[in-house]
């Protein structure tokens, strides 16, 4: 009994080392904040991808979505939009989207009606920051990721990006990990370089299902958005791809079953048991040339 | 030894003798001379061009130096200043020290200044000019008495004709009946005449707006450190602070003024999103503000003047934080932040959306400055059924549509950004015309399209205008992403 108490003293001791190396609270206690009890981990209701991540994405810290194309800002935009509400609740404050005037003009600004159509966002529940420089860009980030009063913090980045090394990136994740509000650090256009983030995701489109109608669905429409989402870096460092829907009602994610892809090939199909794959050299990234 | 120097202007096609100085004085060179005459008495000359907006700079940065003396200094024609120094004089040890701490000081930065002190603006202006002492009030009239007829401030016309008539000086013209006068050489000169004496109240036009609340610092040893600045900045605003708390009130507009010792005024100011008083909260920002401004400011030769201004406040009531103390903070949290963005990256660098009444995507969505709230409006008809993207682009982007399947339908596939994109589905037209009201006649109806490609990735196109027979081909353009 006695030893049982020692052992237990001592892995509940280690544990509280381990997360402080990780800069996260520990597991033991439930932190609060604003009254609100900040929740570990964020399921995204998706099984497999919520088992490599060790139950879901971290509730605060940095998190890192990658756009291996411009063109593919608006799914990765969307997907942080819609981790944003999973998240939080609708009582947190405003979400602020820092981004340099560069990402903003090749990929679009946020456009405050289609957020409040796809994702229930308010149009005061958005401020906007676009700055010229990186730094500034960094700055804001690091100064919002400290107010709790917020309810996430989008900043979005165009590659190449030299600033935004480990040190940077670690100073980012400890100040939002402290702050207890998720950061999602939106990369544009590029490979995934070493960061500090305990998470990268690979966000790509999917073809979207059709639209649901009383009776099956409407051949041919347009219907929730989909995310092709590869889990890059985690924890657990276990390789996953899924398909998920956004369901802006529910405010849920759905996982598509591979079987049921209609669009066979437009997923690409990850190793499942093994190792991630090796990145393919010389691969020619779109766009590298427009100013 | 340097020649005597002379200013030239060019005035009715001949160029004229500006300005000049003493030495050229001394050789009998006038004022408005010819430059060519001023030649003939002395070829040895140096001449430069006038440079009248040069000048204006210089009288505008004398004009901001003066502020450490009064808030209310306005500029007077091109070379001279009114300083309101009503209130004021006693901080100087009187009005007679003032004004020679004034001029000794504009002397040591290399000004040869006239000054004088009156009860009203004209007899101030005369006493400067013409050399008088201090006029005290209700003498103005005997002061002004022997002074040529230029000390009441007239034009050249009127002073010939006056001269014309045998009034030389102003005593004469101020003994004389005011019904002929006036009639002859207008009303001005009547004006002219009781603005001088006091009779009618005569206005000066300060430049800035005058500070409801200011406290200021002065050093016999000059700050030569920007660090110093930032240490001082605190202690400012706690005595601000004391003056804000007993009006009940909090600034809006901070102003701080940073007053060189050679001369060189800095100006920097911050806004906040609601009314603040809290010395660590209004340091904060001028923190950021120095930053951001670091490089532009030049400390020099180090400031002796330091002054903190509120130059726009509002009420601000003490509330009770609840007994966690953070509920209430947290709207809190967020202005302070905006504040401090925008004192560091400007104005513009936190922007929130208002929605809009306008069916053009572009002109639905206002991007204002973070502020203060507003009172919520009744929501514009809502985000209705069409589906909107969730980014934008502005402006639109031209895309080259290849083929239709149907003349009015979506593009089987378009290029954009030199990359092709093949479209798997389509969903459409949403036809949106263009507003009669503020567009030019020729603007087209826009027909909108989702559309999907084969990889998923979701685009928002339009064509502008249909297509005809005998019309010109109708454009598309892509201009928002869909998650």
């Amino acid at each position: 009994m006695a030893q049982d108490a020692t052992a237990r003293g001592v892995l509940s001791s280690l544990r509280r080392d381990i997360a402080r190396v990780e800069g996260r609270p520990a597991e033991t206690l439930v932190v609060r904040r604003h009254g609100v009890a900040v929740r570990d981990a964020v399921p995204l209701g998706a099984a497999r991808l919520d088992a490599a991540l060790g139950g879901g994405l971290p509730a605060a810290g940095l998190v890192e979505l990658h756009a291996a194309e411009t063109r593919d800002a608006g799914a990765a935009a969307g997907f942080a939009l819609a981790l944003a509400a999973l998240s939080r609740g609708e009582a947190a404050g405003p979400l602020l989207w820092v981004a340099t005037g560069e990402a903003l003009a090749e990929a679009g600004a946020p456009y405050a009606p289609g957020l409040a159509g796809r994702f229930g966002m308010a149009p005061q529940a958005l401020l906007t920051s676009a700055v010229r420089r990186l730094e500034d860009a960094l700055w804001v980030a690091e100064e919002a990721a400290a107010l709790g009063a917020l309810r996430a913090v989008i900043l979005e980045l165009r590659e190449p990006a030299p600033r935004l090394d480990l040190t940077a990136t670690r100073r980012l994740h400890r100040r939002a990990a402290g702050g207890g509000l998720p950061l999602y650090l939106l990369r544009q256009a590029g490979w995934p370089v070493p960061t500090a983030a305990p998470v990268r995701l690979v966000v790509a489109p999917a073809p979207a299902a059709e639209r649901a109608m009383a009776a099956g669905t409407l051949e041919g429409s347009i219907g929730p958005p989909a995310f092709a989402v590869t889990v890059s870096k985690s924890r657990l460092a276990i390789p996953a791809t899924a398909t998920l829907e956004w369901n802006g009602h529910d405010r849920a994610f759905r996982e598509r079953e591979p079987a049921r892809a209609a669009h066979p090939g437009a997923v690409a199909a990850l190793s499942g048991d093994r190792a991630h794959p090796a990145r393919q050299a010389g691969a020619v990234v779109a766009f590298r040339g427009v100013a | 030894m340097r020649p005597p120097l002379v200013v030239s202007c060019r005035e009715d096609n001949t160029q004229r003798v500006h300005a000049l100085d003493e030495r050229a004085e001394a050789l009998r060179l006038r004022r408005g001379m010819g430059l060519a005459d001023a030649r003939a008495i002395c070829p040895g000359i140096e001449v430069v061009e006038a440079d009248p907006a040069a000048d204006a700079r210089l009288l505008s940065a004398i004009a901001d130096w003066c502020d450490r003396y009064t808030p209310l200094v306005a500029v007077d024609g091109t070379d001279g200043l009114f300083l309101d120094i009503a209130g004021c004089a006693h901080l100087f040890g009187g009005e007679e020290e003032m004004l020679a701490d004034v001029v000794a000081r504009l002397a040591a930065q290399g000004f040869d200044v006239r000054a004088g002190i009156a009860s009203t603006p004209g007899a101030a202006w005369a006493a400067a000019r013409h050399g008088l002492p201090p006029v005290p009030h209700g003498a103005e009239a005997a002061a002004l008495a022997p002074l040529p007829l230029a000390a009441l401030r007239l034009e050249a016309a009127t002073v010939r004709g006056l001269e014309g008539v045998g009034l030389r000086s102003v005593g004469p013209v101020m003994a004389a009946a005011r019904a002929p006068l006036a009639r002859r050489f207008g009303r001005a000169l009547i004006l002219r005449i009781d603005q001088a004496v006091g009779a009618v109240e005569e206005a000066i036009s300060p430049r800035w707006p005058v500070a409801p609340l200011s406290v200021e610092r002065r050093f016999a040893e000059p700050l030569s450190r920007l660090e110093d600045v930032q240490r001082l900045v605190p202690l400012l605003a706690a005595s601000l602070a004391r003056d804000l708390e007993r009006r009940g009130e909090g600034a809006r507009r901070l102003h701080l003024a940073l007053f060189r010792a050679d001369g060189a005024v800095s100006r920097l100011s911050v806004g906040t999103a609601r009314p603040v008083r809290e010395p660590k909260l209004v340091a904060g920002l001028f923190s950021e503000r120095l930053k951001a401004a670091g490089g532009e400011i030049d400390v020099g030769f180090g400031y002796d003047l330091v002054r903190l201004a509120a130059l726009s406040v509002a009420r601000l009531d003490p509330s009770q934080a609840d007994l966690a103390g953070d509920a209430a903070d947290r709207a809190d949290d967020v202005a302070f932040f905006a504040d401090r963005v925008r004192a560091r990256l400007g104005e513009q660098a936190l922007q929130r959306a208002v929605m809009v009444e306008s069916h053009l995507p572009e002109r639905a969505v206002l991007s204002l400055p973070h502020g203060p709230e507003e009172p919520a409006r009744p929501a514009a008809s809502g985000p209705g059924p069409a589906e909107r993207p969730i980014r934008l682009l502005t402006p639109p982007e031209p895309i080259e549509v290849f083929a239709t399947e149907v003349p009015e339908g979506p593009p089987l596939h378009f290029r954009w950004r030199r990359a092709s994109h093949r479209i798997a589905r389509a969903e459409g037209p949403e036809r949106i015309a263009p507003e009669w009201w503020r567009d030019p006649v020729e603007a087209q109806a826009r027909d909108y399209f989702r559309v999907e490609d084969g990889d998923g990735r979701r685009y928002w196109v339009f064509r502008e205008g249909p297509y005809g027979a005998g019309a010109p081909m109708p454009r598309w353009f892509v201009q928002g992403i869909f998650a």
